[in-house]
């Protein structure tokens, strides 16, 4: 299990000292991530998600707070100590193509991390190759096909299970998918999503998936936790239907209120809403931070931050003085009607 | 195959068009094929592309990609992309003639002042070294626009209409804009010429939700207040399915479907539309329905070379499909081109 | 689940036969233009020159008094030097010390360079700036006035002496190009992805960077050596360098300075023998550069 407690991050900007002008990219953040389960991070960009992803996988470090993973803190670790703990969170980037080595076939590219666990192992060459074939299986693609092929033969979608492969040889916990399909063909999304959601029964490994496209989190989401992420801080968390269906803050209103809704087989979500205006990255609210833009604001949300308090009765939290659930997603329409 | 319902008819290539949307649209290509040169000989990328942008209307492009859909936008501005050559058919717009008779010049002339032609906002199609009030002289004086002043005032409007600071908008470079604004900057530059045919290639491919609401909106605005004729291409059915008035489905370089927005989504008639809407993220539907297609996405050389393009990926494929292109089917106001479902009722 | 399952049995022969025959065609990359096959055939002609010239011909060239800057005749199809000695027979003798001491120079030029560049860029932090300090101390000094100095004291006797001197002056514009390379390509997605795997930081660079920087090495080694002849030549011919042996930058001294050849038709044949060979290595060089980027590079070839 995986936990980030109050995790902020604050990087510098160009001109300034830390601290002053800083960009806050993380604002004292808390989340859970249960074994094989499913958590998705929801926001815009620049919101913040990405820079948790990283965090977890150790790729980026955090200025305050703590994160836990497997019952370990690691604030009190050097860099060197937490290696092996961030080796348990594997991340599969957005854009597939850059995450493979262009000079390496997709064989070579897989025995380099299968020959340190080899070695961990001790077991031989066979080993690996059997372990490289079981791998590429597990990931819906064919060995005889794929192994003696460098990545740029290969389309979007089969280079991405080639980085879940790969992310599979050390056996990790937990696979931090960051925009995982964005860049494949819409036709190939949903059978890298399929997978991903899959291998938590087949493997056992849980899923993090962060996105700007809530429908796919739908996806990978199933009985897992959403969410929603607003300039670093969670604006809103809960189950992932729930949270679609019965959005209490917002901002998530907002979002779900702008996903495009289909001519003859969807309608409009009745109570759909917009920001009042865009989103200026400079500003620092001393309130709520989504206040300046919020169609619902009332006198005191611009007073203080408002806490992640619980919806009465439910598992859902948000941060908003004034929540209402209100219907914005778009709802499938009767049959008949075009 | 025909004739069991009343309206459909197998027509061939010269049939749908007169049976579909009015007659006097705005862009008519006709029979359009472009080839690619490739080792195996040269291959087309947009084969036979019959296409109506009916006038005042919005019309959507879905696709993937190699489907042809952006060379088949950049045909109908005459600027097929290199090595690329059309190999046959024609694009006529209303006040224009066809496009692709034309010559360079006229060429020049035509883009902007009479087609706009919006790139994808995280394609660099600004200029990194010029502030975008510059490019905008520059469009205006390669027209040979006389009132620089008005012109300034055109874009400024344009700009403000589109909720963006216009001063600031016109002393910024490029990287000083975020996505959505180069987005709305590469609109009011496509517009500023008061352009009447309006194309968008994705237009909001790596936007953010809200800011790819507000693009659509602005779009929709648009649209209407200059009772404009859009083309919208994206591989996002969604942004499609909320914008167009009409849609049109591309799969290897062929139309293969085509119709009124609704009634498209509605009942598909072409497997790739059904396969698609099923194999789509949505936010609506049931998850466990959801299918992934099957097989890849073709480029230029792994396209059938006979018969139907899609019978690798096909649920429905029987033999016919293996031997034979599908001609169009036409169905009251639409069109879509398979042999299996062309015997089912509306 | 198989998503290659869908793929025809033609479609997946052709693919593998297209496959196959990529990896058989790298070495064509090399003549697959009439340019480079004309660039090939000049390296290998100059390098059997180098290799095996000194053996065509006695130790001693044979002077011929009678017939000093004689012109291009059959017996001297290039004429013939102030001793009347054949002036084909010095070109080809010549090669072998100037393109020995450019190989040897551009070889520990890129050694040290890509070492140096590959640990500054992958390690920015401990130690990257240390060694970009004395990267750029060396891009500073300014390598052909040093050799003229140096060469007062030091009298590159040996064509080893020769490469060594020119490579420890010339590694400089390589460290710096590397290490941007390296630079870069540590934040690329298969290099964090490879960190996060746990692989050793030697595997990364020698496994991950390396190979993608090899193209631009390749490239630079092929430029160097066009630079490091330049050098050469230029330090024999300015007399900076006493001679023992026989070379190019030798011959155009002599032409230039005994034989009057600048001003002179004379000894013209002399004077653009050596000129000549070094414009068709430099040529031929430079249009193999391009082959050799697409030789590491799988992306560029245009299969």
């Amino acid at each position: 299990m995986i936990e980030g407690q109050a995790i902020t991050r604050t990087f510098a900007s160009r001109r300034g000292m830390l601290g002053h002008r800083g960009v806050r990219a993380l604002r004292g953040v808390d989340f859970t991530i249960p074994d094989r389960g499913a958590v998705s991070f929801i926001g815009e960009s620049g919101c913040g998600k990405t820079t948790l992803g990283r965090i977890l996988c150790g790729l980026e470090s955090f200025d305050g707070g703590d994160l836990i993973i497997g019952d370990q803190p690691m604030a009190g670790l050097k860099p060197r100590q937490r290696a092996p703990y961030h080796r348990r969170i594997q991340m599969i980037h957005q854009d597939p193509y850059s995450a493979l080595n262009p000079t390496r076939t997709i064989g070579q590219i897989l025995a380099a991390p299968l020959a340190l666990r080899a070695r961990q192992l001790g077991a031989d060459r066979g080993w690996l190759e059997r372990r490289r074939s079981e791998l590429l299986g597990l990931v819906g693609l064919d060995p005889d096909y794929v192994l003696p092929r460098y990545p740029h033969m290969l389309s979007g979608g089969m280079r991405q299970r080639v980085v879940i492969a790969r992310a599979l040889t050390v056996d990790p916990e937990v696979l931090v998918a960051d925009e995982a399909v964005s860049m494949i063909d819409v036709s190939l999304r949903l059978g890298i999503l399929q997978l991903l959601r899959d291998l938590r029964d087949a493997v056992g490994v849980s899923l993090l998936f962060i996105t700007h496209d809530i429908a796919t989190a739908r996806y990978v989401g199933q009985g897992g936790q959403l969410y929603v992420i607003y300039r670093g801080s969670v604006a809103e968390q809960g189950d992932t239907d729930t949270v679609i269906q019965h959005p209490a803050h917002p901002y998530t209103q907002c979002l779900l209120s702008a996903i495009p809704v289909m001519r003859g087989i969807e309608l409009p979500g009745p109570e759909r809403v917009v920001p009042t205006g865009p989103l200026d990255e400079r500003s620092e609210p001393r309130g709520c931070l989504f206040e300046p833009r919020c169609p619902f604001a009332e006198e005191d949300c611009a007073a203080s931050p408002p806490a992640l308090t619980q919806l009465g009765g439910t598992k859902q939290s948000h941060a908003c003085l004034h929540p209402a659930r209100r219907s914005v997603v778009a709802v499938p329409a009767p049959v008949g009607e075009a | 195959m025909a004739g069991d319902t009343g309206e459909a008819t197998l027509a061939g290539p010269a049939g749908p068009l007169e049976h579909g949307p009015d007659a006097s649209a705005a862009v008519r290509v006709r029979d359009l094929t472009v080839s690619f040169p490739t080792p195996d000989g040269p291959l087309p990328a947009v084969a036979g592309v019959s296409l109506d942008l009916a006038r005042g209307q919005i019309t959507g492009l879905v696709g993937e990609s190699g489907s042809g859909k952006s060379t088949l936008a950049l045909t109908l501005l005459g600027a097929v992309p290199a090595p690329g050559q059309v190999a046959s058919g024609s694009v006529v717009i209303d006040d224009v003639g066809d496009v692709l008779a034309l010559r360079r010049p006229e060429l020049r002339q035509v883009r902007g002042a009479k087609i706009g032609y919006v790139f994808q906002a995280s394609q660099n199609s600004l200029n990194p070294l010029k502030p975008v009030g510059k490019q905008l002289l520059d469009v205006g004086r390669s027209h040979g626009v006389r009132d620089v002043r008005k012109l300034l005032h055109s874009a400024r409007l344009l700009i403000d209409e589109m909720g963006l600071d216009a001063e600031r908008v016109l002393a910024s470079y490029q990287h000083e804009l975020s996505g959505g604004m180069r987005q709305r900057v590469g609109i009011v530059l496509a517009l500023v010429l008061n352009a009447h045919v309006l194309i968008l290639d994705e237009p909001t491919t790596a936007l953010d939700t809200l800011t790819q609401a507000s693009v659509l909106e602005i779009v929709r605005k648009v649209h209407a207040e200059r009772h404009l004729t859009t083309l919208v291409i994206s591989h996002d059915m969604g942004v499609v399915g909320d914008l167009a008035d009409r849609m049109a489905v591309m799969y290897a370089g062929r139309i293969v479907e085509e119709g009124p927005t609704a009634e498209v989504l509605a009942s598909p008639k072409h497997p790739y539309t059904r396969g698609l809407l099923t194999a789509m993220p949505r936010i609506t539907g049931d998850v466990a329905e959801a299918r992934p297609l099957p097989g890849r996405v073709p480029d230029l050389a792994s396209v059938p070379r006979q018969g139907c393009v899609f019978r690798p990926r096909c649920p429905l494929a029987t033999d016919i499909c293996a031997t034979a292109e599908p001609a169009d089917t036409v169905l009251g106001g639409r069109r879509f081109a398979c042999h299996v479902t062309a015997g089912e009722a509306a | 689940m198989t998503t290659t399952a869908a793929l025809t049995p033609e479609q997946l022969q052709r693919a593998m036969r297209r496959s196959r025959q990529q990896t058989a065609s790298r070495w064509r990359l090399f003549v697959n233009t009439p340019g480079r096959i004309v660039s090939c055939a000049i390296l290998v002609v100059f390098t059997l020159m180098a290799i095996g010239g000194q053996y065509l011909y006695p130790a001693n060239l044979p002077i011929d008094p009678d017939s000093i800057y004689a012109p291009p005749s059959l017996a001297h199809p290039l004429g013939t030097d102030f001793e009347g000695t054949d002036t084909l027979a010095l070109v080809v003798t010549g090669a072998r010390y100037v393109l020995l001491a450019a190989l040897i120079a551009a070889l520990i030029a890129v050694f040290i360079g890509t070492a140096a560049g590959l640990a500054a860029g992958y390690y920015p932090r401990l130690g990257g700036s240390a060694i970009m300090q004395v990267t750029d101390f060396v891009l500073a000094i300014p390598g052909f006035p040093v050799l003229l100095v140096l060469s007062t004291i030091w009298h590159f006797s040996s064509v080893l002496q020769m490469g060594v001197a020119l490579g420890v002056f010339g590694w400089g514009g390589i460290a710096r190009a590397v290490r941007a390379q390296t630079l870069s390509l540590r934040e690329r997605g298969f290099v964090e992805a490879a960190r996060g795997l746990g692989l050793p930081g030697g595997h990364i660079i020698r496994a991950e960077v390396l190979p993608n920087v090899a193209p631009f090495i390749g490239m630079n080694l092929m430029l160097q050596l066009t630079g490091f002849i330049y050098i050469e030549v230029g330090l024999f011919f300015l007399g900076a360098v006493p001679y023992s042996t026989n070379n190019w930058g030798v011959m155009l001294n002599n032409a230039v300075f005994q034989a009057n050849a600048v001003t002179s038709p004379r000894a013209l044949a002399y004077l653009l023998s050596p000129l000549i060979c070094i414009l068709l290595i430099t040529l031929a060089l430079v249009t193999l550069a391009n082959a050799v980027d697409e030789f590491f590079n799988p992306r560029l070839r245009r299969v």
